[in-house]
């Protein structure tokens, strides 16, 4: 039974409930049915236009479609089930729409509507009918019509009175629709039909959530997930911030510029996310709205905000959900950056370099003094860059909120492409040892100089290297 | 190659150059059955009677190559018109060679074609060839002959070197296109379907058949915007002054469908109803226009609209999503529904055509 659900409905009754729910209709593609096809394409071999001794205005004209046929007196009856009139009709939509034809599932945050009828089977009149329609759940029970204030004076042998009722779904598990008649029948019996109607709330979504903070940023990952049935159209994912913060949505434009500016507008894809386990994932950065420096270390249990979903389905069903509150690690800020300044543009092998760095004390006491070296690390991988004479350098104490800028020097063994690791500070008096800088990849290279004297010419063969900063670890 | 001419259908070919039955036909189009009768067959949906046809032309004499290649394309067609379709799938593979053997080019046979050259494959062979699979249960078989069947395509648009050719294996580009798209569409992958529909319409922009069913695509999705701003772009490349009635009435059912969206029904019906009155057998407006009554509580009046429609103009309303719909309406309106969907399937089986899918009905 298309749409119908399952209610028990005695038979000595003369009133019956019928229920059909009415989610939206849907486009058929009547592919199924029809193939419709150019009958030149039937008829003859598809090189038939080769041969140019063939007149192809005879062939051209069985293709068109509005030939009379001689036989039939221009009965065009069925041709519109044979015959294709634009190639693009294979597309096999007319716009033709289906009603539902199953009850489907339902999922927390949709619509549930659905027709009523109350149908008069019997011989007999139905008279000072009162109906009522109501929702039970675990947890309430929701009234959704009721004609005790005036009752439906009669149902005549035959007829109907239908309705239409409306429901947010607001609650999981299981839910019953009870439909209720008390009349007067044909003997003028009080009667009185329930009949039930059960469906279960299933959940669409699921929302994953991760906090991380690279360098001085903190991001929020949202994976939603999807649990239903049907590919959802995502409408609208909005992240609401909760007073202390600032939101914005990181998204690329994989949508690249169409050659056709004509059809770009039209075309931009949709976030559409499958039936039955798709995913698709939103980034955000979020920023303190309070902009003190050092100020902005906040409990572990800061909350973030929430999210707002809506989404959408055949012909623009919608369905919206929230989640709840989504709680951030907040950004830790560290008592001593290290950063690297500068690196000479040339490193050649074999040859002693310098790099500067820049200690910084961001703590609101005096720090240190601080031993500066590398650490070997934690794998046993034979490093080309180390420091050039004294393995430790000693820093002094470092008063609050300053700065120092010093040298390190460093020597290259190994050609190519190698990474400046392991520089560590290391807090003498704390005995507190801070994180390494991130690894540092350079180019180290052999410096060519040639002096080709031909013709009073002097070549020189300069290879310049490029040098670039190993990316900080963004997982 | 010997002297030997290899052979198509299983029959020997005959020897005797002086007959006249067996000189090399005049027209492409010299099939050993009448042409125009086929085709009113057809049009008339006697799907039965072309099998008919069919047999009898596969028993007659003096067929050539080619001859028994159309045979078996219109049966295969037939066929699957009667949903007998793993009987065209066995007619097929009864060929015993793929589709692109030299047994099937009109240079194999320089005795009976002199001159000619190309395959003499029927185009909907192919297409059929393709489209079966799926009825049997192997949907990825026909997607994955859609696909080569779209790279023969366009590599004989690059081959061609007449214009009338080049624009007939176009048209056939658009065809196989426009399939694969359906067939995205039908098992719910949009992505695949408005991929294709953005290829569609590279190649002709402006085409408001086009636009529509891209807004059909984007309003079966969800995409609501999208779907507004297509059928705004149809109506401004068409304005109002410049339409046929046919263009008149499209353009009033995409804006009936926008009314439906946001849930307006009695606007819906109103544009519906000027469609029916430009065209009394519009039946996209009938079938639409007795759903939105339906959704505005008014079951008697929407089932009126497709009894009537029936009634009218049934050749272009004997249509099976309008037959589902009307027996979901029955369904709802009577406790017992049988009787009234039975007397519904005697009329349709007086009237429909032999591919009619009797199941619509649901009894």
């Amino acid at each position: 039974m298309s749409g119908q659900l399952q209610g028990g409905s005695p038979s000595n009754h003369s009133l019956a409930f019928r229920v059909m729910r009415l989610c939206r209709p849907s486009f058929q593609a009547e592919e199924a049915v029809l193939r419709l096809l150019d009958p030149l394409d039937l008829l003859a071999a598809e090189d038939i236009l080769v041969d140019p001794s063939l007149p192809p205005d005879d062939l051209l004209r069985i293709s068109d479609p509005s030939t009379p046929d001689a036989v039939a007196n221009s009965d065009f009856t069925f041709r519109d089930r044979f015959q294709i009139r634009n190639p693009v009709d294979a597309m096999a939509l007319s716009g033709l729409l289906i009603v539902p034809q199953s009850f489907g599932n339902i999922y927390l945050g949709e619509t549930f509507s659905s027709y009523i009828s109350v149908n008069n089977s019997s011989k007999f009149e139905a008279r000072d009918v009162i109906i009522k329609a109501e929702i039970q759940t675990e947890r309430q029970r929701i009234l959704l019509l009721d004609t005790s204030k005036s009752p439906v004076e009669s149902i005549r042998s035959g007829g109907r009175y239908d309705f239409i009722v409306e429901h947010d779904v607001k609650e999981l598990g299981p839910h019953t629709l009870v439909c209720t008649a008390l009349y007067n029948d044909g003997d003028s019996e009080r009667k009185y039909l329930p009949q039930f109607f059960k469906f279960i709330v299933n959940n669409p979504l699921s929302v994953r959530t991760k906090v991380r903070t690279v360098k001085d940023n903190t991001y929020l990952e949202a994976c939603i997930e999807n649990h239903t049935k049907s590919n959802l159209y995502m409408d609208q994912v909005e992240f609401e911030p909760s007073q202390q913060w600032t939101a914005t949505r990181l998204e690329t434009s994989e949508y690249s510029a169409e050659a056709n500016s004509e059809t770009r507008g039209l075309l931009k894809p949709p976030v559409l996310i499958r039936a039955g386990g798709g995913i698709y994932n939103y980034l955000y950065v979020i920023k303190s709205t309070i902009e003190e420096f050092g100020q902005s270390k906040v409990d572990g249990s800061s909350i973030l905000g929430k999210f707002q979903i809506t989404w959408r389905m055949n012909l623009g069903e919608p369905g919206r959900l929230q989640t709840q509150q989504i709680y951030g690690t907040p950004i830790t800020q560290k008592d001593i950056e290290l950063q690297m300044l500068d690196i000479p543009p040339i490193i050649i092998l074999e040859r002693p370099f310098q790099v500067h760095l820049s200690i910084t004390n961001q703590t609101d006491r005096t720090l240190g003094p601080f031993e500066v070296f590398t650490s070997p690390g934690i794998s046993n991988d034979e490093k080309f860059v180390m420091v050039n004479g004294i393995q430790k350098l000693v820093l002094p104490p470092l008063e609050a909120s300053n700065s120092n800028i010093f040298d390190l020097n460093l020597i290259a063994t190994g050609l190519g492409v190698q990474k400046i690791s392991g520089i560590t500070i290391f807090d003498v008096r704390e005995k507190k040892l801070y994180d390494p800088l991130p690894d540092v990849e350079v180019i180290f290279l052999f410096f060519f100089f040639f002096v080709h004297s031909f013709l009073n010419r002097r070549y020189i063969l300069l290879i310049v290297c490029t040098f670039f900063h190993g990316n900080a670890d963004l997982c | 190659m010997t002297g030997e001419e290899p052979d198509a259908g299983g029959d020997p070919p005959s020897v005797a150059i002086a007959d006249p039955l067996l000189s090399p036909p005049t027209s492409p189009l010299d099939l050993p059955f009448d042409v125009p009768s086929l085709l009113a067959l057809s049009r008339r949906g006697q799907w039965r009677a072309v099998l008919d046809a069919v047999a009898v032309a596969r028993r007659s004499h003096g067929l050539l190559p080619h001859h028994h290649l159309v045979c078996l394309a219109v049966s295969a067609l037939a066929l699957s018109k009667l949903r007998r379709f793993s009987d065209a799938a066995a007619e097929i593979d009864a060929l015993d060679a793929p589709l692109d053997s030299p047994r099937f080019r009109f240079e194999s046979y320089p005795s009976s074609y002199p001159g000619r050259s190309g395959s003499m494959v029927p185009f909907a062979l192919r297409f059929l060839h393709a489209d079966l699979p799926q009825r049997l249960g192997t949907r990825s078989v026909t997607v994955d002959r859609l696909y080569a069947l779209f790279d023969l395509v366009r590599s004989k648009i690059l081959e061609e070197t007449t214009t009338a050719s080049a624009d007939l294996w176009r048209r056939r580009e658009v065809f196989v296109i426009a399939s694969l798209c359906c067939n995205h569409f039908v098992h719910r992958e949009f992505e695949a379907a408005l991929a294709l529909v953005r290829l569609l319409l590279e190649r002709d922009p402006s085409d408001p058949l086009l636009l529509s069913r891209l807004g059909y695509v984007q309003l079966q999705i969800g995409d609501l915007t999208g779907a507004k701003a297509s059928f705004a772009r149809l109506e401004n490349l068409h304005p109002s002054g410049e339409r046929t009635v046919e263009l008149e009435n499209l353009v009033g059912r995409n804006k009936a469908l926008e009314f439906i969206v946001v849930k307006d029904y009695a606007a819906a019906v109103r544009e519906y109803e000027e469609c029916i009155e430009r065209d009394p057998a519009d039946v996209v407006a009938l079938n639409n226009k007795a759903l939105c009554l339906m959704y505005s509580r008014d079951l008697s009046d929407s089932i009126k609209v497709l009894e009537g429609a029936l009634e009218r103009v049934p050749t272009a309303a004997l249509n099976e999503t309008l037959v589902v719909n009307l027996c979901s309406m029955y369904e709802l309106a009577y406790v017992n529904h049988g009787d009234v969907k039975k007397t519904l399937s005697n009329w349709i089986a007086q009237v429909a055509p032999d591919d009619f899918d009797p199941s619509c009905t649901r009894i």
